[in-house]
């Protein structure tokens, strides 16, 4: 046992000799931290740190069965999903590893963000950071775009459309993305590409230098109301700060961050054996349109707003709007590198980041039940509330089947059941008279498509005559007399209140 | 020290956990069978038919489908046929991707497969014999004319007598009768609708031969040709 030891410190001191690397990773690991940085509140970007070595981890393991091949990709993952022993667990692991990797980052940034971390002398560490953001975004991405599934088709499409936008050499930067006009298999060989070698050496090589200035300029001191950042005081302030009330990073702070990353590391495991891997979802087929496909996780608040703005400020948005974001996130140590760094005094920071919060939340929300998208598959599933048909006269009923027939009903809504993208109609009666029914069906408006040419006469006197009873129970139908009288002609049906 | 141990112990445990989980059942992730390869008659149906056949294939809008008298009437390949090319000019769509619909042939079989076995009963006509579920065609087609006139007069003796009064007459009505097909009035004047209380073609007032429902519906068809519709004009001052 002793020679044992004694020849791995032979072997030891051989490779110290020309590495040279106790000192650093010494000096590294026990150097002082002002005593206010061991909080749980400072574990957040070592956690996103060990999620990126999860990441590299599992990638590494997943590229061994992947085929980058639009032929194959979608196999292979069902390969990896069914066959391979843990091959689940794995994708699971990367999937959910790449969910609690945005979140992490973004968390991370928000809390340096309070406590006013970006301030002197870290203005770069948080550049750096921006970027790591954007790489940590694009991995998301690109990732989900190599599951090659309808899902992934989604994603990209929403991608592309956004660039698409760009003036003038929009469509160019389209083709460059896609490798030709459309997805196809050599859009698959980029986003590999992409996602296996370009991005994460990028990401790595950034992440290095942010740990450097991490540990070059000190951990971010406890922000204290009143004690101002200036640039000619604060390095000795901080100075003071770590070396009189001081402690060795490791194990004084260190053990937090273990222990969090550890939970993070398990809470990811979880994840992934609860909920499982990602798809792959429907294959990439785009004649199969029974489908509702949906970005992932990370973009569903783009998705969201997407579908929510009115078009007429969809390409000011999309092109502004993340180039305005970016270069203020960038600006940001520029324009506020001094002064206050406690989230007590400075209310329009926490403002803004509950704001940006909450508003991120809704739009998730929203995106995870995308109202507006039809459904797609309602015109023949989604079955009429039997007391609509069954009380109902022939002509009423003739006018619900061309209801389904014409797919109103992807759209709108019949107790509860149906698509959310214009409104549900239990109660139309009451809000509108024959006449109003009969002009909204023929001309549409307002995201409501015209269905003019598209029904016969016949087809939209039965559909106005199924609408006419689509009122609850107890209130009565909106009824303009005088438009009724005239609206009797050539041997129409005299009025349906479908209450009888 | 006393914290420490224990969180490493819980994540020792779970790491643990996780290793365990290569036996989970695989089922974990359900595998995606693509749209075409479904063959569940209740998924099918479910996806494809209950919004115009009803949930369970009654009370719905369109036919009740699981009528067993309506499942006695009509042969495999006649249900293969509708099903397969719908009941052009009508709502009822076609379902064979042969036709431009989603459902391969399988699925088509699959359908009828599972209305049979849900919905059929053992001999649901008893004693009697329904008419034919078509109007016969060729030589029997003689003995079955057609007659507008009397279709009127068998249509005030039989039907009136419910399809009176303000919206029941509405089976008159050119507009009614312009969005169903002669074929779906006479499955629905012999197999009737029991969901909605339409009786068969033996109802109270007394049995229809094959020829007085070839003569009904000869005579609500005619009200269908004979009258043209106007597409109402729509008010422009309406609000909307
Ligand atoms: C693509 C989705 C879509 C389809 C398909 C669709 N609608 Fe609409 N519909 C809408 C939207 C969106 C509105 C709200 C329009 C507005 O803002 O005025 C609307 C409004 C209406 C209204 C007015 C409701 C009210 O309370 O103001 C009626 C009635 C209506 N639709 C009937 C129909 C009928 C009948 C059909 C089938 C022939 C149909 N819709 C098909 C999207 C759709
Ligand atoms: C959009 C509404 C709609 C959907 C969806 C629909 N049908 Fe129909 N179906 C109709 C209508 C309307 C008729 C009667 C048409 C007519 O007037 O002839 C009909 C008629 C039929 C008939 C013939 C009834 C008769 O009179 O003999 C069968 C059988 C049938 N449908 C089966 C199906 C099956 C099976 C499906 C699902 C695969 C289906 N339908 C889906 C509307 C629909
Ligand atoms: C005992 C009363 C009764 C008699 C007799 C009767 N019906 Fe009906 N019929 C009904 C009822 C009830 C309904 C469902 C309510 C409605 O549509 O008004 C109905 C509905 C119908 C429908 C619409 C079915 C649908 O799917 O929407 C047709 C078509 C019809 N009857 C034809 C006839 C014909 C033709 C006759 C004569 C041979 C007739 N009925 C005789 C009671 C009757």
């Amino acid at each position: 046992m002793p020679r044992m030891k004694r020849d791995a410190k032979t072997v030891y001191n051989w490779l110290e000799r020309r590495l040279q690397i106790e000192g650093p990773v010494k000096d590294a690991a026990l150097h002082k931290v002002p005593r206010s940085t061991a909080s749980w509140w400072y574990v957040f970007g070592s956690a996103a740190f060990t999620l990126l070595l999860l990441q590299v981890v599992t990638g590494i393991l997943l590229a061994l069965v992947y085929s980058p091949t639009a032929a194959n990709a979608w196999n292979s993952l069902n390969v990896l999903n069914h066959q391979i022993p843990l091959g689940w667990f794995i994708r699971a692991l990367h999937g959910w590893g790449s969910n609690f990797m945005v979140a992490i980052v973004f968390i991370h940034m928000c809390q340096v963000f309070l406590f006013g971390a970006y301030k002197f002398p870290r203005e770069l560490t948080w550049i750096v950071g921006v970027f790591l953001l954007l790489m940590t975004l694009g991995m998301a991405f690109t990732g989900q775009v190599l599951r090659f599934d309808q899902d992934a088709y989604w994603g990209l499409g929403i991608g592309v459309f956004m660039m698409s936008r760009v003036p003038l050499i929009g469509g160019a930067l389209v083709h460059f993305l896609l490798g030709g006009p459309n997805i196809s298999g050599a859009t698959l060989s980029r986003f590999f590409t992409l996602h296996v070698f370009v991005i994460p050496g990028l990401l790595l090589s950034f992440a290095m230098v942010h740990v450097w200035m991490v540990l070059k300029l000190g951990i971010n001191e406890w922000p204290m109301p009143g004690r101002l950042v200036r640039r000619e005081t604060y390095i000795a302030i901080y100075n003071r700060l770590s070396h009189e009330d001081g402690i060795p990073f490791v194990p004084g702070a260190f053990w937090k961050d273990l222990i969090f990353s550890g939970a993070i590391v398990a809470a990811v495991a979880v994840c992934a054996m609860v909920f499982g891997p990602y798809g792959p979802g429907g294959m990439p087929n785009p004649s199969i349109i029974q489908t509702t496909p949906k970005p992932d996780f990370p973009f569903l608040w783009i998705f969201a707003i997407l579908a929510y703005l009115p078009p007429a400020l969809e390409t000011p948005v999309i092109l502004v709007a993340p180039i305005l974001a970016i270069a203020g996130l960038l600006a940001l140590p520029f324009v506020a590198g001094e002064g206050e760094k406690s989230w007590h005094r400075r209310p329009i920071a926490v403002l803004t980041v509950s704001f940006i919060a909450v508003a991120w939340g809704v739009f998730t929300h929203l995106g995870t039940y995308t109202p507006w998208s039809p459904h797609m598959n309602a015109w023949s599933s989604d079955a009429i509330p039997a007391r609509y048909t069954h009380s109902a006269t022939p002509l009423v009923r003739e006018g619900a089947v061309v209801f389904q027939a014409k797919q109103c009903r992807n759209c709108h809504e019949i107790e509860g059941v149906g698509g959310q993208r214009g409104p549900a109609l239990d109660d139309v009666a009451t809000r509108m008279t024959p006449d109003e029914m009969r002009y909204k069906v023929v001309t549409g408006g307002g995201n409501m498509p015209a269905f003019g040419k598209n029904l016969s006469p016949a087809e939209v006197e039965a559909l106005v005559a199924f609408l006419e009873t689509l009122h609850p129970a107890n209130e009565r139908p909106a009824y303009d007399g005088a438009l009724r009288e005239t609206s009797t002609h050539n041997g129409s049906p005299p009025p349906v209140t479908g209450s009888k | 020290m006393r914290l420490r141990s224990t969180v490493a112990g819980g994540l020792l445990s779970l790491a643990l956990l996780a290793a365990g989980c290569g036996r989970l059942p695989v089922e974990q992730t359900e595998r995606y069978v693509p749209p075409d390869q479904v063959t569940d008659f209740h998924a099918l149906y479910n996806t494809n038919c209950r919004a115009c056949h009803g949930p369970a294939g009654e009370n719905g809008p369109a036919m009740d489908l699981a009528n067993p008298e309506y499942q006695a009437l009509v042969d495999d390949a006649t249900l293969r046929r509708i099903i397969s090319n719908g009941m052009p000019g009508t709502q009822m769509p076609a379902w064979a991707q042969s036709a431009g619909g989603m459902l391969t042939d399988a699925q088509v079989n699959a359908i009828i497969e599972g209305m049979r076995k849900e919905w059929s009963k053992p001999n649901p006509f008893q004693e009697a014999t329904p008419p034919a579920y078509e109007q016969p065609s060729g030589a029997d087609a003689k003995t079955q004319t057609a007659d507008v006139k009397q279709g009127q007069q068998l249509y005030q003796a039989h039907c009136a007598s419910c399809h009176s009064g303000h919206a029941r007459q509405e089976l008159t009505s050119p507009i009614y009768l312009a969005l169903i097909s002669d074929q779906a009035l006479r499955s629905i004047i012999i197999a009737g609708r029991p969901d909605i209380g339409q009786p068969d073609w033996r109802h109270d007032n007394g049995q229809l031969s094959p020829q007085d429902v070839t003569s009904i519906v000869a005579y609500l068809s005619s009200l269908r040709t004979n009258t043209a519709i106007s597409a109402p004009p729509v008010p422009l001052s309406s609000r909307r």
